[in-house]
């Protein structure tokens, strides 16, 4: 009898090679996932959170691994809470209404002719405006993030009806104010290069010398370091909150199940630590948040005057 | 004429090309954004340098690319299995493929700027290899699925409609996985996970997974009904081959000749704004165009029922430089204003539609020049035919990456805004009238020169029914000669 020639079994390696290969990903994503998201590590998320103060004095991003993100997008805890009862002041807004059916300063309808036809020109004169007024209300940092959403946003108004002459507003509207301030802000600290339009040779940006040049160098370097993590009792703590401000978040106390408290510190190229901070962080699920009820971050602002 | 392929077969053919494009279309827009916001955020390193690096990376890797065409369509000629020439390359190729791409996104933890650069390039240059080394010879099955060529014609369709899809795959998995990823993170968490790239590594994964999933049914189910000849094929030959065979060497000049159609990509964004009034334009002026290729893919199958390929493709080349020319006539009569927008954007479908020709009716033509090639030589060459084709296709694409910046930038006068406030700076009319022209009047140009090299191939109407006629009876000749000698043993 012949004896029968063997075949590759094509079926059986079609299917050990699909699930071999789903094993292997599922191990790297994870892996990756578990390595870089910061939000799995205490260390990281207090460390971030102060790097990103002090890099640029940018306090305003900082909360989006604070406590207000938990369980909003945090542009939408703040058009919640401090941009919509603005924007619909008029129809009553309160925090977590919708807007669907509300008519507000954002109709089309408010527009005056200078909001029509509008090329940026005159939104980046309000913007300009503005900004010794931020700077103003930061001073001291942005810890009471409450006092400066609210009156920022409340200069806004008066200052975007007098450049344009009507009551339009939008998120949109505010929200680039305030980021635009937010950014030449960081470029008072940081300083600026000459930027050059790659195509047309145009000079786009000039070059300054910020703040922390002025005390560390012009080719100073910030580096965040985890100096110390600090003995704190999850029971203690918990006591110690302040459950009306945690509503406005949106979460209970009996949600956090760990705490971990910790003193960074700023160092320049040298080693040198030229500030520090302690900033405590918690864990919501499976994520570690900032408490920036409880986190002070002043020293982080203006340790370089 | 018998016919060679189950239905399931022809499905099954266009699923494995879906699976690869899904991965080959994804890798390298997605490439370029995780090397230059994510692979390294927050290492401190030179963005200047590194943005220069990442340039250079893509380059090398483009010539990494254009060899690697030629040597895996040599080495496919040479390939003897019971698979067949072109299912070895493409079913065991798969899985370090899938794993390469995968460790694209997986960035190495170091300070060092040029470790950093050096991880790129090798990185980038082995996945480019490994996708050559699958892409190519899956794009060259059609040749070699059924040596009835109007079975074959039918597959190459319905495979080129289902590899078109697959390319613009990833942006549906990115979208869906950037849903399922909010729905479980809560939006800050996801947003942040973002920031770190993170819904990039995950859908690179989904679109790996998809590429092995979709490749294995097509390795599990199709099979080559062409036989290959025994001929062993030397280097010099084999590059011979590419550049001696007239009607091959026409295909792969229509890629040449037609380089300029693809600057139009380089405006979209522009036209949306400066055109349409709104940059969130960008994507409804993309989308009629994709329909409409897709839709033009499943035309040419219908307009190659009536005509022969090269009837076909010179009617679609005409056709195309007329729709981009109506486009030009309607948008200078309406003017750049609201109005424009609607019907702009359905002329944006029906130009798509001759896109469809370029992604079937070369692949077709090619699969018959093979038949030409093995009628004439006795060896049948398959890989490196599709190879010529493919490395044609790269030198036009980087012709293209060139031209159309130029074209933006400096021929057409393009203001930069050089105030902080204002994104986009107001243009005079003749730089709007250049912008219309390069998404119009340029490329409609370039497609009738597409068409030109196209007037001298020949492998059509009767010459082609004789080679394949001479060549059935060749293989049925070897077929009986093969049996007779098993009787005799």
């Amino acid at each position: 009898m012949a004896k029968k020639e063997k075949t590759f079994p094509v079926k059986l390696y079609a299917l050990l090679a699909f699930f071999a290969v789903a094993a292997l990903l599922a191990v790297i994503v994870t892996v990756t996932f578990q390595t870089k998201y910061t939000g799995y590590h205490p260390e990281e998320v207090a460390r971030v959170y102060a790097d990103t103060v002090v890099q640029t004095g940018d306090g305003y991003n900082a909360y989006k691994n604070a406590l207000p993100s938990v369980n909003d997008k945090y542009g939408d805890f703040i058009r919640k809470q401090y941009i919509y009862p603005l924007v619909y002041r008029e129809a009553g807004y309160r925090p977590g209404d919708k807007t669907d059916e509300l008519t507000g300063f954002n109709d089309a309808s408010y527009m005056g002719e200078k909001s029509k036809t509008d090329d940026g020109s005159l939104q980046g004169q309000v913007i300009d405006t503005m900004y010794p007024y931020y700077v103003e209300l930061i001073a001291n940092g942005w810890d009471d993030y409450d006092t400066i959403f609210k009156n920022y946003f409340a200069k806004l108004v008066e200052v975007r009806k007098e450049v344009f002459g009507d009551d339009y507003m939008t998120d949109e509207i505010m929200f680039a104010a305030l980021e635009g301030n937010v950014k030449t802000y960081g470029k008072s600290l940081t300083g600026t290069e000459d930027v050059f339009d790659e195509n047309s040779g145009e000079q786009l940006e000039f070059k300054s010398i910020g703040a922390y040049q002025t005390a560390y160098g012009e080719e100073y370097k910030f580096t965040t370091v985890v100096l110390s993590e600090n003995e704190i009792a999850l029971d203690a703590y918990k006591a110690g909150l302040d459950t009306d401000r945690l509503a406005v978040y949106g979460i209970s106390a009996d949600e956090i199940t760990a705490v971990k408290s910790f003193t960074v510190g700023v160092q320049t190229e040298d080693g040198a630590t030229v500030t520090q901070a302690t900033v405590v962080v918690v864990k919501i699920g499976s994520t570690w948040y900032v408490d920036n009820t409880v986190t002070d971050t002043a020293p982080l602002y203006n340790f370089y005057k | 004429m018998k016919k060679y392929m189950k239905k399931s077969e022809i499905w099954t053919f266009g699923i494995g090309l879906f699976g690869v494009a899904l991965m080959t279309g994804w890798m390298p827009d997605y490439t370029a954004t995780f090397f230059a916001d994510f692979a390294f955020k927050g290492k401190g390193f030179d963005t200047v340098t590194m943005g220069n690096m990442i340039s250079t990376v893509f380059l090398v890797a483009g010539f990494v690319g254009a060899i690697c065409e030629l040597v895996i369509g040599y080495l496919v000629d040479n390939t003897r299995t019971k698979f067949g020439k072109v299912k070895p390359w493409v079913g065991f190729g798969v899985v370090p493929l899938a794993i390469v791409a995968m460790l694209v996104f997986v960035a190495p933890n170091t300070n060092s700027q040029t470790v950093a650069i050096i991880w790129m390039f090798v990185i980038y240059s082995l996945y480019t290899a490994f996708s050559c080394a699958v892409e190519s010879p899956a794009n060259c099955f059609g040749s070699l699925c059924s040596p009835n060529p109007a079975e074959r014609s039918s597959a190459i369709s319905i495979a080129s409609f289902l590899r078109s899809v697959g390319q613009s795959g990833g942006m549906v998995v990115v979208l869906v996985v950037g849903l399922i990823m909010k729905a479980v993170m809560g939006e800050q968490q996801y947003k942040n996970a973002e920031g770190q790239g993170l819904d990039l590594v995950i859908s690179t994964a989904v679109c790996a997974l998809g590429l092995v999933l979709f490749v294995m049914i097509f390795f599990a189910n199709n099979k080559e009904n062409v036989p290959f000849t025994q001929e062993k094929v030397s280097l010099k030959d084999a590059v011979k081959v590419v550049f001696t065979n007239k009607n091959l060497l026409m295909v792969s000049l229509t890629k040449l000749t037609g380089f300029g159609r693809g600057v139009y990509g380089t405006v979209s964004l522009y036209i949306a704004i400066y055109l349409l009034g709104s940059k969130d334009l960008k994507l409804a002026l993309l989308l009629p165009m994709g329909i409409g290729t897709a839709v033009g893919t499943l035309l040419v199958n219908l307009v190659l029922k009536k005509f022969n390929t090269k009837q076909t493709f010179i009617l679609f080349c005409v056709y195309g430089a007329s729709a981009l020319g109506i486009l030009f006539l309607v948008s200078r009569g309406i003017g750049f204003n609201d109005g424009l927008i609607i019907p702009f954007l359905i002329l944006n479908f029906f130009c798509g539609l001759q896109h469809g020709n370029t992604n079937v009716t070369p692949n077709i033509m090619i699969a018959d020049c093979v038949d030409e090639i093995e009628y004439k030589t006795g060896k049948r060459q398959d890989g490196l035919a599709y190879a010529g084709y493919g490395l044609f296709s790269k030198i036009a694409s980087a012709l293209t990456k060139g031209l159309g910046p130029w074209l933006l930038y400096t021929w057409s006068g393009y203001m930069v805004s050089t105030d902080a406030n204002v994104a986009y700076a107001a243009q005079t009319d003749g730089t709007l009238n250049k912008m219309l022209m390069i998404y119009t009047i340029i490329p409609a140009v370039f497609v009738i020169l597409q068409g030109v090299p196209i007037l001298f191939y020949d492998m059509v109407g009767e010459k082609k029914e004789m080679i394949t006629k001479a060549l059935a009876e060749r293989r049925a000749e070897v077929q009986q000669t093969a049996a007779d000698g098993a009787e005799q043993a």
